[in-house]
């Protein structure tokens, strides 16, 4: 027992090795599946948890993406919202109020969906690893990417980002704060049916994955 | 050399009061930099508070930092680590790059929140409001700025304390990035520091600016950023270094030239070492002098008294050059001091006259100079010639000097000549297209101009307060002024509305009246209420009801806290801006308003006028030029004072009318064709310019006294004549040297004066001995 221990573990870490040389692929592959020429735009349904609520906060609307640097979210239901971020800031505009501005950096979960977007809709594996430590799961008809901040400072608020999807078509992506309030985004087919007030993060992962 | 016992005595005695007074000084003495020593004392409100201005204000006291060559991001970064590092230092009062971070409100003044913002003068903190409030932030929450909101909205729902710090956000806000501070292009990361010292003290200054050289290396070597400042501080440090480093280079080799001179004169190293007594007792005696009498010594006034001092060289050259083949060294010593003290006196008389000149710096000038020069004249005449060696070379056997005097004394003197000069000095002054004098300030210390525009494209960029208008209230005491500015803001709002202005700032903006603070308090809901209060507003909202006790907590609270004051205020990190703002003197306070962006002045003169007797507009520069003025006339009129006495004192030497005219002449018609020349060679004339004219006059009058003196006795004139070349090629050497700086100030007295040595020498030989024709027989 004892001589076959040595064996079998170097047989596992030369699949590890190889195991990793084909998941890197399989991302590649994924990845440059998902690449859509910009401008791009795509609806979306948000859901926001947080410790401070009693239900999800629940908004709807349409994401447009023409660059790596540029990205609008429109909100259309429940009121009108309309966020523009141009490199480094952010403009928030809602009806009837003033305008907002703030950086970037002050709002983690918008960098990370930016630069996860980015990536994905130019195709590139690359700068997608940059900042994040990804790893995938499922098949191509369930498949889902784990992003991991790679900058530990980001991670103090952003622990995690969950996209999940089917086959060349992204359907959720699904932020975990570190202080327990997460935001899930169903886009596209996944956005198309109505959300129930008081949904759960357990059922909206299943619609995820679906 | 021989020296008798008595000699050897006086020798011993003299080093050893030497040596007394220097311990002296160094106990006493002290070294002062405030520039402001140099200015008239203020005869107006603007004048009193441009002098205050110039040294303390806020304005004087910032330097603009800029990081750059690098990526944004790492430049937003170096900034960060910038501030962080300086504020630690003590030689910043503050430091910031515009990051407004909620995190930076110290914790006791959270609760103030609600005294300090607006929202309770228009509305109550009841159901209502709240319950719009927290919609608000549900909407909030699921935008993009929730993430930075959440962590708050149990404590601050209604956000007033984002809304504190936006009122305390300069009015013109300078370009962003990543949060922190940049130009325009977005190239340079920009950053605001205040140092503790103002702006005119040197001494401080150069440790805060060694501690941000320092910073910029660390940068430099750890993240690859180039950083630069810039500030009045910052250039007060370099030009002081620059001037000091001349000024040494310059002493030096006018020091070497002088021995070399006097060695070539005098052939002795005795002889040499002994003249150079008398000069380091009128150096010491000076500084005893206004230790003594001032306690501290403006950096100025020793600098330019060891230059006024300097002429107390000649009077060893005298008695050295006049040495007699068979009279001994006091016996000539005896002869000479009659034209000898009528010179001394007479320069010391006109230095007296500085003393009242009501400029602090000229008086101890003139305290200085007086004493140094008494000193010297005394010791030449007491103690030096008992040193010398009883029998020298005489210059009345030289040969080449007989020569030189008779083809000098065959000079032609044409009087057309001078009437000549006169007119073309006159016509010089009348007509140069230049302003007789420089009223400007800045430019006694000029900094190079690629630093200045450096300097105001960045200011610019940040919005800091415009240098030239202030408003300044004038009140009784803090809580007044906050009145008055309470009472003013409309009308400034309504100045920016209309563009005159972009912005302003004062200290009302920070913080509120006790009064108003009273009323917000008065108006925050008893524990009971906002609770009920606080139930009903959640109710349909998403909010789970019992998030918000720390809310509860922080408004029972600010209920009972005491009325923040401006004291408790200044000792927060975030009271800086406001002590600039608001600062007490002796029993009255003063308010300053500080504008950006100033377009329409007339605008702003008639909000002024308008305001109340108590409220001023400060026109920094036109004050500054009224207060120059005032110092010239002031100055002038010690000069026509000066004059009269020095002709006084001539005239009750000399008593004869011919023999003064012939010993006044020459210095007048110098000083006139000095002012002639420097007109027409496009010179506006500066406080140095005068003190070097003075200085010239001394000289030429020395000249002309002893040329006057050295009357019809071949020998006596060879030995004058000797004594005359030395002492003037001395002095030109010296201020020749001066000349070539590249410092204005320095450049301005050594041109001054070496035109002044050539020219009195000239006319001191020419006018003082009569014609040649009427002599020869």
């Amino acid at each position: 027992m004892c001589l076959h221990v040595p064996a079998w573990s170097a047989a596992q870490s030369d699949s590890t090795a190889g195991d990793i040389e084909s998941t890197e692929q399989r991302i590649d592959a994924l990845i440059a599946r998902l690449a859509k020429p910009a401008p791009a735009t795509i609806s979306f349904t948000e859901v926001r948890f947080s410790t401070l609520l009693k239900t999800p906060l629940i908004v709807s609307g349409d994401l447009g993406y023409s660059g790596p640097e540029s990205l609008d979210r429109r909100v259309t239901t429940p009121y009108r919202e309309h966020t523009a971020i141009r490199g480094e800031s952010v403009k928030v505009e809602r009806e009837g109020e003033k305008p907002r501005s703030f950086a970037l950096k002050h709002a983690p979960e918008l960098r990370g969906l930016l630069s996860g977007f980015s990536a994905m809709l130019l195709g590139d594996a690359a700068a997608l690893r940059k900042s994040f430590n990804v790893e995938l799961g499922g098949d191509d008809d369930a498949w889902s990417l784990k992003l991991t901040p790679a900058d530990s400072k980001r991670s103090r608020r952003l622990r995690q980002i969950e996209v999940t999807g089917r086959q060349s078509e992204p359907r959720c992506f699904t932020m975990t704060l570190a202080d327990g309030g997460s935001s899930v985004l169903l886009l596209g087919n996944a956005a198309m049916e109505p959300v129930a007030s008081d949904v759960t993060a357990i059922a909206l992962q299943r619609r995820c994955a679906e | 050399m021989k020296l008798t016992r008595f000699a050897l005595l006086l020798l011993f005695l003299w080093i050893a009061l030497l040596a007394g007074l220097t311990w002296f000084v160094q106990q006493q003495l002290q070294i002062g930099t405030d520039l402001r020593l140099f200015l008239p004392s203020p005869t107006t409100p603007e004048q009193q508070l441009l002098l205050e201005e110039i040294g303390e204000g806020p304005a004087s006291r910032v330097m603009v930092i800029a990081l750059e060559g690098a990526t944004p991001e790492q430049l937003a970064d170096s900034s960060r680590s910038l501030v962080e590092r300086l504020q630690e230092s003590p030689y910043f009062r503050l430091v910031t790059n515009g990051e407004v971070s909620l995190d930076s409100v110290p914790d006791d003044l959270l609760s103030y929140r609600y005294l300090l913002s607006p929202t309770l003068d228009e509305r109550a903190l009841d159901a209502k409001y709240l319950h719009a409030e927290l919609q608000a932030r549900a909407q909030d929450l699921a935008s993009p700025a929730g993430a930075f909101l959440e962590p708050w909205l149990s404590r601050d729902p209604t956000l007033e304390l984002l809304k504190v710090m936006q009122r305390w956000q300069p009015m013109q806000e300078p370009n962003r990035l990543f949060d922190v501070w940049f130009d325009a292009k977005g190239e340079q990361a920009l950053l605001l520091a205040q140092t503790r010292a103002a702006a005119f003290d040197p001494d401080q200054q150069r440790v805060a600016v060694d501690a941000l050289n320092a910073e910029a290396e660390r940068l430099a070597r750890e993240d690859g950023v180039k950083m630069t400042f810039s500030g009045a501080g910052k250039f007060s440090v370099m030009m002081e270094e620059r001037t000091r480093g001349e000024a040494q280079q310059l002493g030096t080799a006018a020091t070497i030239g002088m021995i070399v001179l006097l060695l070539i004169a005098y052939r002795r190293i005795g002889s040499v070492v002994l003249s150079a007594l008398p000069l380091a007792s009128a150096g010491l005696a000076g500084l005893a002098a206004v230790s003594a009498l001032f306690g501290t010594v403006h950096g100025i006034t020793l600098a330019f008294g060891f230059t006024l001092i300097g002429v107390a060289q000649d009077y060893p050259i005298h008695l050295l050059s006049h040495r007699h083949a068979t009279r001994t060294p006091v016996e000539v010593a005896r002869d000479i001091w009659p034209t000898l003290a009528t010179g001394v006196a007479s320069t010391c008389i006109a230095y007296l006259t500085f003393l009242f000149s009501g400029v602090v710096g000229l008086a101890q000038l003139a305290c200085f100079t007086v004493a140094g020069l008494a000193v010297a004249g005394l010791t030449t005449r007491y103690a030096l010639p008992v040193l010398m060696a009883p029998t020298g070379r005489d210059f009345g056997d030289s040969v080449w000097l007989d020569r030189l005097w008779r083809r000098m004394e065959r000079l032609p003197r044409p009087v057309w000549a001078g009437a000549v000069a006169i007119v073309a000095a006159l016509a010089a002054i009348v007509l140069a297209p230049q302003p007789m004098w420089e009223s400007d300030l800045s430019k006694l210390t000029p900094v190079p101009k690629e630093l200045l525009i450096q300097d105001q494209a960045l200011r610019s960029e940040l919005g800091t307060p415009d240098v030239r208008y202030l408003l300044v209230i004038d009140a009784a005491d803090a809580e007044y002024a906050l009145q008055r500015l309470e009472q003013l803001d409309e009308s400034l709002q309504a100045l920016v509305a209309e563009d005159a202005i972009a912005g302003y700032d004062h200290a009302g903006r920070y913080l509120p009246t006790a009064e108003k603070q009273r009323q917000r308090q008065a108006r925050l809901p008893e524990p009971a209420t906002l609770r009920a209060d606080v139930a009903a507003a959640v109710r349909d909202t998403p909010f789970r009801p019992d998030v918000f006790e720390p809310l509860l907590e922080d408004v029972e609270r600010a209920r009972h806290l005491r009325i923040l004051t401006i004291e408790q205020l200044r000792d927060s990190p975030l009271g800086v801006s406001v002590d600039m703002l608001l600062t007490q003197h002796g029993d009255r306070t003063t308010a300053l308003v500080t504008f950006s962006g100033v377009r329409n002045v007339a605008a702003l003169q008639r909000f002024a006028a308008a305001a109340g007797a108590d409220v001023t507009l400060l026109d920094t520069k036109n004050a500054s030029e009224t207060l120059v003025t005032h110092q010239r006339v002031k100055i002038l009129w010690s000069l026509a004072v000066a004059a009269v006495l020095l002709a006084a004192v001539v005239t009750f030497s000399l008593r004869r009318a011919s023999r003064v005219y012939r010993v006044l002449a020459p210095m007048a018609l110098t000083t006139l064709l000095i002012i002639g020349i420097l007109q027409a060679a496009g010179v506006s004339m500066t406080l140095f310019h005068l003190i070097a004219l003075i200085l010239a006059a001394g000289l030429g009058l020395d000249y002309a006294l002893f040329f006057e003196h050295a009357a019809d006795d071949p020998m006596e004139q060879r030995r004058t004549l000797h004594a005359l070349l030395v002492c003037s090629a001395s002095t030109l050497m010296v201020f020749a040297l001066l000349a070539t700086s590249t410092l204005p100030v320095l450049r301005a007295i050594g041109l001054t004066v070496s035109l002044g040595v050539v020219s009195n020498f000239v006319l001191a030989l020419l006018l003082t001995r009569p014609s040649a024709a009427t002599h020869v027989t």
